[in-house]
């Protein structure tokens, strides 16, 4: 990519004027990146990162699956084992989608506002190193002898101690992790202090895209709930040097709490953006404003709101949690939920569809993360919880709402923003090839495992015996994976192509509604120039209003019920 | 077996409701997409919200939910019978549990069943919480005898401030499981704790688990209806053998289960458990 600086005359000067000694750094060059000040440079660095961790992790994911395929398997042996599923949980959820989440937000945001850079752009960049050095430091693990960490991404003590977890694979999970969640620390207040603080004149809190209000709400759990995980990790530290902080119970389950009331709301926080994407193309392409905008603004934030209280429901076979005090809070969220549901598929409904790669992914999402809602309410009553609990069932709800869901959001957003990112565009047919395989993968693979849990297979198994009857669902499941494998190439080979054959993206080849559509592709430094000048800010679609305005647009010209300027 | 007559009534309770609700929303989405694609010659519609309808459907939202949290709830009271109460009660009256510690550890299982009366005298002496130190020691001889080739899986008396208990462990390993014996029909109090890291003893065919702490011990109480064998296994990742961790729940008829507590608390220790 090219960066075109063609400030406006009231944008901001340039941040570092270069001294008489020094040769200025070049914008193009690897330094000039890794020290860039510019929101969308930093977004696009945490979302590539996150993306190549993307790889990695699901390759840890294909080895577990080759050797769950058939019963009595072992052939990578139970420490290897254990150190891939814990390296793909935490990889997936610290290193991915959290900050894939929070990348979107920090290259959107500014200019979903209208704003020409992010809040404290120096403490986002340092936040992206934070979280690219800590994910290096997490996966040097598999370089020690002993191995990298493996007790999961929970890491519960005593088992994470070094009496019971000795080597260097976990100290370096510990740093790893702490440093990544600073820096989504940091990323997340700047995301929100833009989105509060440098809105355009005339950008009121209610014209804000719904992905906007979406990476409010995700911040504001980020900046609620990551400090616990940092005091998890501080109390980790503490038992790995003197481990016996972990003979006294109440260290250990006070670990538990600690490391929930962070566990619970990162969901939401691997969620809400994806959702607020989806919500986004699902406007676009239904050719319409989002439905129900104020219910899901609402919503958006008693949701977050609640998320901070539900966090004992994974704690439900402890024998030391108010069982019922959580499962109320935890089906209570079935109401906001319900609400965001309710504008999704009302958007829907009222819609003139028009089916490009970006919409089949937001389309595919409202169903298959129903699954992982409506099996979430089953987890969240005590009475089920108990029998599935630390089975396979968990394994099958949590990857329906983070990839049958969330995963689905993100590469919704992916090829939605893909062209405004990059200026060029991806090709449609390998579009549905990915999406027909993944659709296709991601059922085949968790759908299974319901059933596995069901019968009763244990999370966290490296193998199990033939006799227990669990053979033919994982070999279901196993095959599931593959198809995931190859939607992934035909992902990857999209991307190759895009860059190879270059076919250049307009400002707005979807027919767009928020701002970021009439900036450039790729827009300049700071976003917004003279000859792409931000539009009336008359609502949260202003590009529908000002096609509208114009006639263009084939719907009928009534004033539509959104707030007009 | 109330844990699995509950978990199978509410689990039927919530699959209706989260099917219905997949449905509605699985027929509106394919509604749209065939009526509302774009080649079907409609235009998108100009309202942009319903407030009207959005707030009747949100106070639908609330009871549904209201009424959930009061079904699950009282759901896990069924499955609760009698809660702390029994256990105040215990000692006193027909309904006395038979009470089974249960101590895991890094990778397997041991059941101790305590002398009738001599488990109470334990406890009021020094608390459950004394006991995990006077198990290593137990565990400790557990692993030995295992090593050293005892076939498959072990049970012997071993004396418990003053009375015999009945012992049964193995070391998981080639197929040698522990069993837990319990009688059927009588109410079966299991006190959990854990030698070494967390571990949950999760009987799948009696849907229900619990954590094992170390310097902690949970309690819970089922009955088993039927005489049979079941798989039981550690549920909570323990380390390199969680996935080996397993033994039998084997339900025999009472008067076989005394014959079976008084034999090993005279015997002494012999191989060749009921595994």
């Amino acid at each position: 990519m090219t960066l075109a600086p063609d400030p406006p005359a009231d944008s901001p000067p340039q941040a570092a004027q270069p001294t008489g000694a020094s040769r200025p750094v070049r914008p193009a060059s690897w330094l000039g990146w890794l020290t860039t000040t510019d929101h969308k440079r930093v977004g696009l660095l945490t979302m590539a990162t996150a993306m190549v961790l993307f790889f990695l992790m699901g390759v840890l994911a294909l080895l577990m699956r080759s050797q769950l395929a058939q019963p009595g398997q072992n052939f990578f042996g139970s420490s290897m084992y254990n150190q891939m599923f814990s390296i793909h949980g935490s990889g997936m959820i610290y290193m991915v989608m959290t900050p894939f989440a929070i990348g979107l937000g920090v290259y959107l945001v500014p200019l979903q506002i209208g704003a020409p850079a992010v809040a404290m752009p120096r403490a986002t960049l340092f936040g992206y190193w934070l979280y690219a050095l800590g994910a290096v430091l997490m996966l040097s693990g598999f370089a020690m002898p002993t191995g990298a960490h493996a007790d999961g991404w929970f890491s519960y003590p005593p088992m994470a101690s070094s009496t019971y977890s000795p080597g260097d694979g976990t100290p370096l999970w510990i740093v790893g992790v702490f440093m990544a969640t600073v820096g989504a620390l940091l990323m997340g207040w700047a995301v929100l202090w833009t989105a509060l603080r440098k809105r355009a004149r005339g950008m009121t809190m209610l014209r804000m895209p719904v992905f906007t209000w979406s990476m409010i709400a995700a911040t504001l759990m980020v900046i609620g709930a990551f400090p616990s995980l940092l005091a998890a990790l501080v109390m980790l530290a503490v038992g790995r040097a003197d481990p016996t902080v972990f003979d006294s119970n109440a260290w250990n389950i006070g670990y538990q709490h600690l490391f929930w009331f962070y566990g619970h709301p990162v969901v939401y926080v691997m969620f809400f953006p994806y959702l607020g994407a989806v919500g986004e193309v699902l406007a676009v392409f239904s050719r319409r404003r989002f439905f129900g905008y104020k219910g899901t603004v609402i919503s958006l934030l008693v949701f977050a709101a609640l998320s901070m209280s539900v966090w004992g429901h994974h704690m439900f076979a402890t024998g030391q949690a108010t069982n019922d005090y959580y499962s109320l809070t935890s089906i209570a969220l079935l109401v906001p939920a319900g609400i965001e549901y309710f504008a999704l598929v009302g958007t829907v409904l009222g819609g003139r569809l028009v089916f490009r790669t970006p919409m089949l992914f937001a389309l595919a999402f409202i169903p298959q993360f129903l699954i992982g809602g409506l099996t979430g309410i089953m987890v969240g009553t005590p009475a089920l919880d108990y029998h599935v609990t630390d089975s396979y069932f968990i394994v099958a709800h949590l990857h329906y709402v983070l990839f049958a869901g969330s995963a689905f959001g993100l590469f919704a957003a992916l090829y939605f923003w893909f062209p405004k990112v990059t200026g060029l565009m991806l090709d449609e047919r390998l579009g549905r090839v990915h999406f027909t395989l993944m659709v296709i993968g991601t059922n085949l693979t968790f759908l299974p495992m319901f059933g596995l849990g069901y019968l009763g297979m244990p999370r966290r198994v490296a193998t199990y015996p033939e006799w227990a009857g669990f053979g033919l669902l994982n070999l279901l499941a196993s095959i599931g994976a593959g198809f995931l494998a190859a939607a992934m190439i035909a992902f990857a080979l999209n991307l190759q192509q895009a860059f190879r054959r270059r076919v250049p993206a307009p400002a707005d080849p979807w027919q767009g509604n928020s701002l970021e559509w009439a900036a450039p592709s790729p827009p300049p430094r700071y976003n917004f120039t003279t000859t792409h000048p931000l539009p009336p800010l008359t609502s949260n679609a202003p590009l529908l209003d000002a096609r509208m305005r114009q006639g263009r647009h084939r719907a009928p010209h009534r004033t539509p019920n959104g707030e007009r300027a | 077996m109330e844990q699995r007559r509950v978990f199978a009534q509410v689990l039927t309770v919530e699959t209706v409701i989260a099917s219905v609700v997949f449905l509605l929303v699985l027929t509106a989405l394919l509604y749209s997409l065939i009526r509302r694609r774009a080649g079907a010659g409609v235009g998108p519609s100009p309202r942009s919200e319903r407030p009207r309808l959005e707030v009747s459907y949100l106070a639908a939202l609330v009871v549904i939910a209201a009424g959930l949290v009061v079904y699950t709830a009282s759901a896990n009271d069924w499955m609760h019978p009698g809660g702390d109460a029994q256990a105040a009660g215990r000692g006193g009256g027909k309904a006395a549990p038979v009470e089974v510690d249960v101590t895991a550890f890094q990778w397997c299982w041991k059941f101790t069943h305590p002398a009738p009366g001599a488990h109470q005298a334990a406890r009021s002496g020094h608390g459950p919480d004394a006991r995990p130190a006077a198990d290593a020691h137990h565990a400790a001889e557990a692993h030995h005898a295992a090593d050293g080739g005892h076939g498959s899986g072990g049970a012997h008396g071993q004396r418990s401030d003053g009375a015999r208990a009945a012992t049964t462990t193995a070391n998981c390993r080639d197929g040698r499981l522990p069993t837990l014996v319990v009688p059927t029909g009588r109410t079966v109090r299991i006190n959990l704790t854990s030698l070494d890291v967390i571990h949950s003893l999760w009987v799948p065919a009696l849907r229900y688990k619990m954590d094992a702490f170390p310097d902690h011990t949970n309690s819970f109480t089922f009955t088993v209806d039927k005489e049979g064998r079941w798989i039981g296994r550690c549920a909570e990742f323990c380390g390199d053998r969680h996935h080996a961790m397993e033994f039998w729940l084997k339900a025999v008829s009472p008067e076989e289960y005394d014959d079976w507590v008084s034999q090993h608390q005279q015997d002494g220790p012999t191989g060749g458990a009921a595994a």
